[in-house]
């Protein structure tokens, strides 16, 4: 966040405005916007009595300390203040506040009310208070003000001196940063963290808990009264505390949810219900307050200002009423559903009240539509008998009938999902991606009944449907989709993907190649699919790997070698084949390298097994993908740009993006021996083969305490060296010993043409995440998608060439903290956002939106299905079996009685009577192999 | 004779498999029925052999199980496991249903032994489960079942599985044969068949069953042909080929190489109870250990039978009196069941022409001696089926007057008189043996007893038993003493098993001394319950069993 060089500028602004807006509001009506209780005084006193006792819980011998309260607005705490404790100040930035204060207080000795500058407590003496209060006021204040008030505080506190605060915490709410009405509410660990920075101690945080909903749980928001003590001061400066309570900071320019459509909206609702109840001139005041703030308040509220205008001019007060169904008036619709909305759609209420464009209505006998673009996105002319076909008709849709949950794509005037709620009593779930769209319906048409029947609606095109869960459907208007298609597809794809890791089970193998660096990735992927507790295979080649080495070392001949090699590779690929028929698979993902070939693929895709390749390295050097990319279905890579095109047009059914990982499970900080650490540990390490780059720019690291690992390295001077154990192969567990030894870890992505650092690399390699994921500090060479990774460079460390490499090795070794810190914030990133398992959940997100029926038919139609279904008669056995589901076996008997044969304990019935079958099978079978053998 | 459960009210048998098994069983239905006429006897036998059962008298109740239904239902996988599944719940609350008293499983598959389990009886013969599906045996005479189809047992057993069988269940009086209905309808059906035939010899009517279970078992059918050939050419014999349709494949050969008028085919013509009936008609039955060899001795017909290859007369074969075993004299044999052989030259042993000469024989009449020099007891051994004073079946050889008796046949006799005695409190002659291995009679040793190391090997087995009751004795004072060290606990409990794994080794490197070690390991694995000093006791027991038994041996030994 850029913080303006002269802070006290802005704080004096923000504070003209605070004091602007709030003498506006109390000069309207005092009691209104400074009070939940604002039918008489009596009622703000009671409402103040209230509050008081709530926010001075346990604080004891009030009549010996002094008291102040930011905010104080006109006296509701200042007054139960007074008859508690010994001397009472107010402080307030709108000087209507301060003088209706002093007017309903009157004068006393103890009291002093203080017109404020509205961001310090001047002239409030250092050490003088022993209690300071603030309630209601500091969650409609801008966060730099919030912080300076915070270190204002902490300045008149006599030491050990109490503050109580009301806030917000929970989900950060997108504020203005001048807005003075909206609440802010903070995460609440940003809270607390604040708080300590600005010199506090946190005794406790506890809900606020009034007659009335003050926490909006729903929307992530909890109310709550902060007790702290006064500490030591931390040196900490306002923006510092403001970026600590707010690390994205506020919303400035464009406005967002603009104050003023806020506060025209409440005066006009609160000029509505003093109409109901015959209060003209009261309504009248209300409207005209409305009026002053209308310029900045948007078209739609000020249109119904106007309206409710006409009405009290008109004396046709009766009619200003909301009454239901289709006879309310065009502004009673948009209030009615208006309220509906915020008060079950927070989220939607809040997009919508944006400014912005709104569809074309046009009226037909039926009722209004929604014309955008040219398209209507209803029936043109009988909406209400289309929507009626359309509901029939999707009702009779097998997928639908199975379904516990449907959601719609697609709001427009409504008329579907009103014919749809009420034929259909499941929960709806409603999306409409276009909020020009959204804003006319709920102009247009009275969906009170709509909006509190559907258990979710959702606006705009940035969502999340990973809640939407199992048993949901899908149900897209075509309208919708044709007006938009992309928003249509990442829905779909969203929901698909949501709902395939729910549902679907579908069995895995991964298939590795024979050798090499993509080795682990194998079992680190497998592994990740069992952690998303996904049926899964590994399929482990490396045991052919050394014939492999055998024969390229055999034969001399090119020729004859790439023969031989690729007869190899073809026996291996049946191998493949046939281990798959044994046991079959519905998706097999390879790892780049994996020994399969094209025939193969093709005959898998034949049988509906889904291909994946997870080609994990640079396309530009290695180029085997052109051949194979046209059998996969799937073609996952870790570099963007041109790549996903070019490996698209090799004729791949779908390309995306997928950065390798690592896995937390080996991927963890190591506690070594004093003995381990002298044979892995180094001042500056590396671990890798020794590619042309490599060598070129190590060298000329020789003069450092440098200890090289990994295989491919020169024996000359200076390597034999720097190379260690001989140049030998490292197994995973050593990599990781070594990156918890050293003090610097060295990281350059291999380049065969270049002498250093790559400038034009890309992608960033394995051992980016892995040494990250140990907490190993390391400096990797700049890589073009790094940064999307790594917040750089406060979680990692970069460098551009060897100038800069050799700088920053002796800037680092000489601050074991800075690495430390640095090492632990890239560790939490790494675990947080790029392990295996955040990986995969990802790629099957992208297969299973796109292969979702595939994989469901498939599901139904395998020979497990059917076991599954008729064993639910028989719980144990039912669970037995959906245990061996679970872990990847075969539908056969053997699957279910493993665990019986190798286990221990006393048998149940349903044990015994599988164990019975199996001993059947047995024995026949032997005595069928006798025969056979002995006739 | 001892007896576990001496009254049984409601039984079942489970005998599932073949039909020589259950033809076998019908002494021990026959004896229950004679010792408890009110006894009602079901039987759960393999779906196949369900008509069998109607043949055989006294089953009140027959209960099938479907095995190869329940297995293609299996080999189908998928929700053929439900199938199958839901199948064998059925059978088991069908079995529970009919609340049994008693339960006799003499076979020894694990399936078997789980549904006794299952069903839940609480007095139980032969093969069980314990709660954790291991299999065990509660009944000593089935652990001597056990121990004696133990292949390297074999050779010195010499009762009949019949009688181990019955003495499982408790059952002492027993008609001296195997039983089966024979109907009126279906003998004069035979009758008719036979006339049918028109045979133009007029002699002996002669069964002869050439196929066998197993191809090592199986007599080659150029042998089969000469032995026929005699038989109809010089004894005017009628022969009928008996058995299944798909041994045709071995029969027609047989048929064709001799004279056709009085060589005909019943093979795959007959249902069980027919063959019965066709059997009951014939003076004589040729055949090697088959089930119609068991068809022959329930219809009442004398039977010549070849037990070649893994086959052992005084293990299986005919239960009942005068009928004549051969059993080939061969370093190999009998052989081990589970291998095949490449070579079965037990089957030179016996020639076409002696076979002929002995079966002609025995159409005149009961052979009950042989002339000398009728057969060399070095190729072949001819024994005659008949009963001891116990009613145990035994078998007398005829030929072998002339050699010195075998390590074998000593330890075999020897091992009778033993089991007998202490499994059945029944003594071959008052005196005989002993009622306590500790108050020794005699101790006389034959002297090849004296010379024979593996009478050497008994008294290390009874000292190794004598140590066991010393150990026992020590851990039954450690459990007691609450304030004694664990470790001390742990030192005996090793030492036993130090000491188990030694008698064991004991049976594996002293051949005829391993049905003695073998009992030992079986009645170790049915130590049962939770209670220290009582799973003490019990081994107590178990050592005490083994001296006792080890002395009771060497005293049989001594007298032979």
């Amino acid at each position: 966040m850029a913080i303006p060089l002269n802070h006290g500028d802005l704080l004096q602004g923000l504070a003209a405005k605070m004091q602007r807006d709030w003498d506006r509001r109390i000069a309207h009506d005092y009691r209104f916007w400074m009070s939940d209780g604002y039918e008489s005084d009596q009622e703000l006193w009671s409402s103040g009595e209230r509050d008081f006792s709530i926010l001075l819980e346990g604080v004891d011998n009030r009549h010996e300390k002094s008291f102040l309260e930011l905010g104080c607005g006109v006296g509701r705490l200042l007054r139960p203040a007074l008859r508690d404790f010994a001397k009472v100040i107010g402080v307030d930035v709108a000087d209507e506040a301060t003088k209706k204060a002093r007017e309903l207080l009157g004068a006393n000795p103890k009291l002093e009310i203080v017109l404020g500058d509205g961001f310090s407590l001047r002239p409030v003496e250092d050490a003088s208070i022993d209690v300071a209060v603030s309630f209601a006021a500091l969650s409609s204040m801008p966060t730099d003000v919030i912080a300076s008030y915070l270190l204002e505080i902490h300045r008149v506190l006599k030491p050990g001196g109490v503050l109580r605060i009301q806030a917000y915490v929970g989900d950060e709410q997108k504020v203005h940063q001048d807005d003075t009405l909206h609440l802010r509410c903070f995460r609440r660990e940003n809270v607390s963290a604040a708080l300590n920075f600005a010199g506090f101690t946190l005794d406790w945080i506890r809900e606020l808990i009034l007659p009335f909903e003050v926490s909006a749980k729903k929307a992530g928001i909890e109310a709550v009264i902060i007790s702290l003590r006064k500490g030591d001061r931390t040196g900490a400066q306002i923006t510092e505390i403001a970026h600590t309570l707010l690390p994205q900071g506020e919303v400035r320019g464009e406005r967002t949810l603009p104050t003023a459509d806020l506060e025209c909206w409440m005066a006009i609702s609160y000029g509505y219900e003093l109409l109901k109840k015959g209060e003209i001139e009261r309504a009248k005041l209300a409207l005209q307050h409305a009026r002053t703030v209308q310029d900045e308040a948007s078209a739609e509220i000020q249109d119904y200002l106007r309206d409710l205008e006409t009405k009290l001019d008109d004396g046709n007060v009766s009619e200003g009423l909301p009454v239901s169904g289709d006879s309310l008036g065009q502004s009673d619709i948009i209030v009615a559903n208006r309220n509906i909305l915020r008060q079950r759609f927070p989220e939607a209420a809040r997009v919508l009240s944006e400014d912005g464009a709104v569809a074309e209505v046009r009226h037909t006998e039926d009722g209004p539509v929604v014309w955008i673009d040219g398209l209507c996105l209803d029936h043109p002319t009988r909406p209400r008998d289309a929507a009626r076909v359309w509901v029939e008709r999707t009702l009779r849709d097998a997928r639908v009938t199975g379904a516990s949950k449907l959601v719609v794509f697609g709001l427009s005037a409504a008329y579907h999902l009103e014919e749809l709620i009420r034929r259909d009593s499941r929960p709806v779930v409603v999306i409409e991606p276009d909020l020009r769209v959204a804003r006319a319906a709920l102009a247009s048409r009275n969906l009170t009944a709509l909006l509190e029947r559907v258990s979710q609606f959702l606006v705009g095109t940035t969502l999340d449907l990973d809640s939407l869960g199992e048993g949901a459907e899908l149900l897209v208007r075509p309208q919708a989709q044709m007006l938009h298609p992309e928003a249509c597809a990442a829905v779909k794809s969203s929901f698909y993907g949501a709902r395939g890791l729910a549902v679907l089970k579908p069995k895995f193998a991964v298939l590795g190649p024979l050798q090499g660096g993509t080795q682990p990735m194998t079992t680190y992927t497998a592994r990740a699919l069992m952690a998303l507790e996904q049926r899964v295979r590994p399929v482990d080649m490396s045991g052919f790997g050394p014939t492999y080495h055998l024969i390229n070392d055999t034969l001399k001949c090119d020729l004859r070698r790439s023969t031989m090699i690729g007869n190899y590779i073809e026996l291996l690929s049946q191998l493949v084949l046939e281990s798959l028929q044994e046991k079959p698979i519905d998706i097999l993902i390879c790892m780049a390298q994996a020994p399969i070939t094209g025939r193969v693929l093709t005959e898998l895709r034949r049988q509906g097994v889904i291909t994946v390749l997870w080609f994990v390295e640079d396309y530009l050097r290695f180029g085997y993908w052109q051949q194979v990319a046209q059998y996969y279905d799937f073609v996952f890579t870790i570099q963007r740009g041109p790549c996903l095109d070019t490996i698209r047009k090799a004729g791949a059914g779908a390309v995306h993006y997928l950065p390798t990982a690592c896995d937390p499970e080996l991927h963890s900080p190591v506690a070594l021996s004093a003995e381990e650490r002298e044979r892995w540990g180094s001042k500056v390490s590396f671990v890798g083969a020794g590619y042309h780059n490599r060598q070129q720019l190590f060298a000329s690291l020789c003069e450092l305490p440098f200890k090289i690992w990994g295989t491919e390295w020169p024996t000359c001077r200076p390597f034999d060296r720097l190379v260690q154990e001989g140049g030998r192969r490292l197994s995973p567990d050593e990599y990781v010993k070594i990156f918890s030894a050293s003090d610097i870890n060295l990281n350059l992505h291999s380049s065969t043409e270049r002498d250093g650092v790559d400038p034009t690399g890309d992608f960033v390699n394995p051992r980016t995440f892995e040494l990250a994921a140990c907490e190993a500090f390391q400096l990797t060479d700049h890589r073009a998608l790094l940064p999307e990774s790594f917040d750089i460079p406060r979680e990692m460390i970069t460098f551009e060439s060897r100038a800069d490499l050799k700088e920053k090795i002796a800037w680092f070794l000489e601050r074991p903290e800075e690495r430390r810190e640095i090492a632990r914030a890239s560790r939490m990133r790494a675990l947080r956002d790029h392990t295996y398992t955040h990986r995969l959940k990802e790629m099957l997100r992208v297969i299973y939106s796109v292969k979702y029926d595939h994989l469901k038919n498939r599901q139904e139609e395998s020979p497990w299905a059917g076991l599954l279904r008729r064993s639910k008669r028989h719980e144990e056995l039912h669970g037995r079996c959906q245990r061996a589901f679970d872990r990847g076996e075969e539908p056969k008997l053997d699957a279910l009685v493993s665990d019986i044969i190798t286990g221990n304990g006393d048998l149940s019935e349903t044990e015994q009577k599988l164990l019975f079958l199996h001993h059947i099978k047995s024995q026949i079978v032997r005595m069928r192999r006798e025969e056979s053998g002995t006739k | 004779m001892k007896k576990r459960y001496p009254h049984k009210d409601k039984v079942l048998l489970v005998n599932i498999t073949r039909l020589g098994d259950m033809l076998q069983a019908t002494p021990t239905i026959r004896g229950m029925k004679m010792e408890n006429p009110q006894c009602h006897v079901t039987v759960l036998v393999e779906k196949q052999f369900e008509d069998i059962c109607f043949t055989i008298p006294d089953i009140d109740d027959v209960v099938a199980l479907d095995l190869g239904m329940t297995v293609r239902s299996l080999a189908r996988e998928q929700d053929g496991i439900i199938d199958a599944y839901e199948y064998i719940d059925e059978v088991v609350e069908d079995l529970r249903k009919r609340q049994f008293d008693y339960v006799l499983n003499m076979s020894s598959s694990a399936y078997t032994a789980l549904l006794l389990r299952l069903i839940g009886v609480p007095r139980q013969g032969g093969w069980s489960s314990d709660s954790e599906g291991h299999r065990v045996i509660e009944s000593e005479w089935a652990r001597l079942f056990a121990t004696s189809v133990f292949h390297q047992n074999r050779q010195f057993n010499s009762l009949n599985l019949v009688d181990i069988f019955r003495c499982s269940a408790d059952v002492e009086v027993h008609p001296p044969s195997l039983v089966m209905k024979v109907s009126p309808e279906n003998k004069e059906k035979m009758r008719r068949f036979i006339a049918d035939q028109h045979f133009t010899n007029t002699g002996p009517l002669v069964a002869v069953q050439a196929g066998a279970s197993q191809q090592k078992r199986q007599w080659a059918p150029d042998r089969f042909a000469r032995f026929v050939q005699i038989l109809t050419r010089e004894h005017d014999a009628r022969v009928i080929m008996t058995g299944s349709s798909k041994e045709l494949s071995i029969i027609e050969p047989i048929v064709q190489a001799c004279d056709a008028d009085n060589v005909k085919i019943a093979a795959g013509k007959t249902s069980i109870p027919e063959l019965g009936a066709l059997i009951s008609e014939c003076n004589v039955m040729v055949t090697g250990d088959t089930g119609p060899m068991h068809v022959a001795v329930a219809a009442g017909t004398p039977v010549v039978s070849m037990f070649l290859a893994s086959a052992f007369g005084f293990e299986t074969g005919p239960y009942g009196e005068g009928h004549l075993v051969l059993q080939p004299v061969i370093g190999c044999g009998p052989c081990n069941p589970n291998k095949p052989c490449a070579r079965p030259d037990c089957h030179d042993s016996i020639a076409p022409e002696l076979l002929a000469k002995l079966t002609a024989m025995r159409c005149r009449g009961d052979v009950t001696e042989l002339p000398p020099d009728f057969a060399d007891p070095r190729q072949v051994l001819i024994y005659r089926s008949e009963f001891d004073r116990n009613g145990f079946l035994d078998l007398r050889v005829l030929n072998g007057g002339s050699l010195p008796p075998s390590r074998e046949l000593l330890f075999r006799n020897a091992y009778r008189k033993m089991w007998l005695d202490d499994l059945g409190d029944l003594r071959d002659a008052p005196g005989a043996g002993m009622s306590n291995g500790s108050s020794a009679g005699p101790r006389g040793r034959s002297s090849l007893a004296v010379l024979d190391s593996a009478v050497s090997g008994i008294p290390e087995i009874v000292r190794a038993a004598e140590k066991g009751e010393r150990l026992i004795r020590d851990l039954t004072e450690l459990i007691k003493n609450t304030n004694a060290p664990a470790a001390a606990l742990g030192r005996v409990s090793e030492s036993l098993t130090e000491l188990d794994r030694e008698i064991e080794q004991l049976g594996y490197f002293i051949e005829p001394l391993a049905p003695l070690t073998r009992m030992f390991v079986f009645a170790k694995e049915n130590l049962s319950g939770t209670d220290a000093l009582d799973l003490a006791s019990q081994m107590e027991r178990v050592y005490g069993d083994l001296k006792r038994r080890s002395l009771k041996l060497e005293a049989y030994l001594g007298e032979s």
